[in-house]
């Protein structure tokens, strides 16, 4: 039971980052239909900066991960302005084009300024708790509790601010959203702020917690598109459950049966779910 | 108060109003009547921003707003209850209420969310409910309370009839009648030509792009060619 509860955790932490990736991409298809492929490699350019400012300009963490998310504001409202509007009434094949090119483009700008290199984020955080035999190292606790908190913030902020309703109205209807007097241009702007923001934050703790590394981006952006079909397309709700399930999911399956394994049983029980639910867990139907 | 000139409005290669004008004074109920594809919508839709014109001005207020943005009309004073009501499916009655005075900064949101509910006491009811499940008749309430939520000086009501049931009809007759009640100036586009004119001051009627015949609402409810191929009689 305990080791059970232990890998529980561990999938927690890990379903926390594909939650944060999840709600970055469900929040930009919503409002543009774009599946925006190049923001797992952005996530990872938030890490690789982080431990740039850490490990060659002994930046304390905090700070660093501050400047990243900075840049990775600015980095999200260049990629809206340069690369998607211009294709925003055009075919939607063309912005699919621009995701692959953005994806090829940011990947090789982080190979050419970080290397191709294996990189972990150095932490203080090295104590380990012991609650009734589970342990939770420090930085996963933390990372967890990161995680939950940006959750409800995004939750917040989209809920209960007029911003976070104007984008609601945009993803639902864009016409009737003009109508409202919402400014549609304005909007894109900052849904791919928030949405770089959040991923960043998810390169952070995956550059903490795992390593960065190429071609580690661009995964994750596939695990970030299986937890929005897990848990429906478009939900907040949806991103949760289904980044919970699916990190969950993964540590079970590498914790009792392979690690080597982890990712083929997590998407057979996503194909499962699927099968049943075609409309993802918290989707409608 | 809005001041349409030679207004022209293509769609790709086709242009479908050919060079309009048309006059809405302060406090005035204005019709736009025709038949299906005449123009009405397509007017409406450049005058709120949807769509761009290709040749004329649109002024309100003495200020030109041809081809602004469309939150920037929706700033100036400027709102559309749009065909087919158009609510947000996923939020609720009160977060779709609340979404019609997003241009709006004052404190007074929430004593006008009252009297909306109080205008349409089934809004009240259904304050939790998600709004793409209320039924047709609720929805068109809900969108035009949401018009009504940015304390519009020009309230546009795009076909608000459409797809209702007579009795329901009937209501949103008069619940329009009740807006004009309220002081506010009302540009009307409404396939239901006699409950159109009964409701307006004055009335275009729209072919084929091209209005050709204006007057006051009774002028024209007792025109013989209105009369004929509008009003059934």
């Amino acid at each position: 039971m305990v080791e059970v509860l232990q890998q529980i955790i561990n999938g927690i932490a890990i379903g926390g980052v594909y939650v944060l990736i999840a709600l970055g991409l469900t929040t930009v298809f919503g409002i543009l239909g774009i599946a925006h492929f190049a923001h797992g490699s952005v996530s990872m350019f938030g890490g690789y900066l982080t431990f740039f400012f850490v490990t060659s300009w002994g930046f304390p963490l905090l700070l660093a991960i501050l400047i990243a998310l900075l840049v990775g504001l600015m980095l999200g409202v260049l990629i809206e302005l340069l690369a998607y509007r211009p294709v925003r009434d055009a075919n939607h094949i063309n912005a699919f084009i621009v995701a692959l090119g953005l994806t090829m483009m940011v990947e090789g700008i982080n190979l050419e300024l970080f290397g191709h290199e294996q990189v972990v984020i150095p932490t203080d955080f090295s104590r380990v708790f012991n609650f009734g035999g589970v342990t939770i190292p420090e930085l996963r606790l933390y990372v967890i509790l990161a995680a939950a908190l940006l959750i409800a913030a995004m939750t917040v902020f989209v809920e209960r601010t007029k911003t976070g309703q104007a984008i609601r109205a945009v993803a639902e209807n864009r016409d009737a959203a003009i109508l409202m007097g919402v400014n549609v241009k304005t909007i894109p702007l900052v849904v791919f702020a928030i949405s770089t923001a959040l991923g960043v934050c998810a390169g952070v703790m995956v550059g903490s917690l795992f390593a960065i590394a190429p071609g580690i981006g661009e995964g994750l952006v596939v695990k970030g598109f299986a937890v929005l079909i897990l848990g429906g397309l478009g939900s907040i709700p949806g991103a949760v459950v289904g980044g919970l399930v699916l990190g969950i999911t993964e540590a079970l399956a590498a914790g009792f049966i392979s690690s080597a394994y982890k990712d083929v049983i997590a998407f057979v029980v996503m194909i499962s779910v699927l099968l049943f639910r075609p409309q993802g867990l918290m989707g409608k139907a | 108060m809005l001041n349409v000139s030679n207004l022209r409005v293509s769609y790709g290669a086709i242009e479908v109003i050919h060079g309009i004008d048309l006059q809405v004074n302060q406090g005035e109920c204005v019709a736009l009547i025709g038949a299906n594809g005449a123009g009405k919508s397509s007017t409406l839709k450049a005058i709120c921003g949807l769509v761009p014109a290709t040749a004329g001005t649109i002024e309100f207020e003495g200020q030109d707003i041809t081809n602004q943005s469309g939150h920037s009309i929706v700033k100036a004073g400027i709102t559309m209850c749009p065909e087919g009501r158009q609510v947000f499916p996923q939020m609720t009655t009160l977060q779709n209420l609340k979404m019609g005075a997003y241009p709006r900064k004052d404190a007074e949101q929430a004593a006008d969310v009252e009297e909306m509910m109080d205008m349409f006491p089934i809004l009240r009811d259904r304050a939790g409910q998600a709004a793409g499940t209320l039924s047709g008749g609720e929805q068109e309430m809900l969108a035009i309370g949401r018009a009504l939520m940015a304390r519009p000086k020009l309230c546009i009501f795009d076909e608000p009839s459409l797809g209702l049931a007579p009795k329901i009809v009937a209501e949103v007759g008069e619940t329009i009648a009740r807006v004009k009640e309220m002081g506010k100036t009302i540009l009307l586009v409404e396939q239901n030509s006699a409950m159109a004119l009964r409701l307006a001051d004055r009335a275009y009627l729209f072919e084929a792009g091209e209005i050709v015949l204006s007057g006051t609402g009774a002028e024209l409810q007792s025109h013989p060619d209105v009369a004929k191929a509008y009003l059934g009689h």
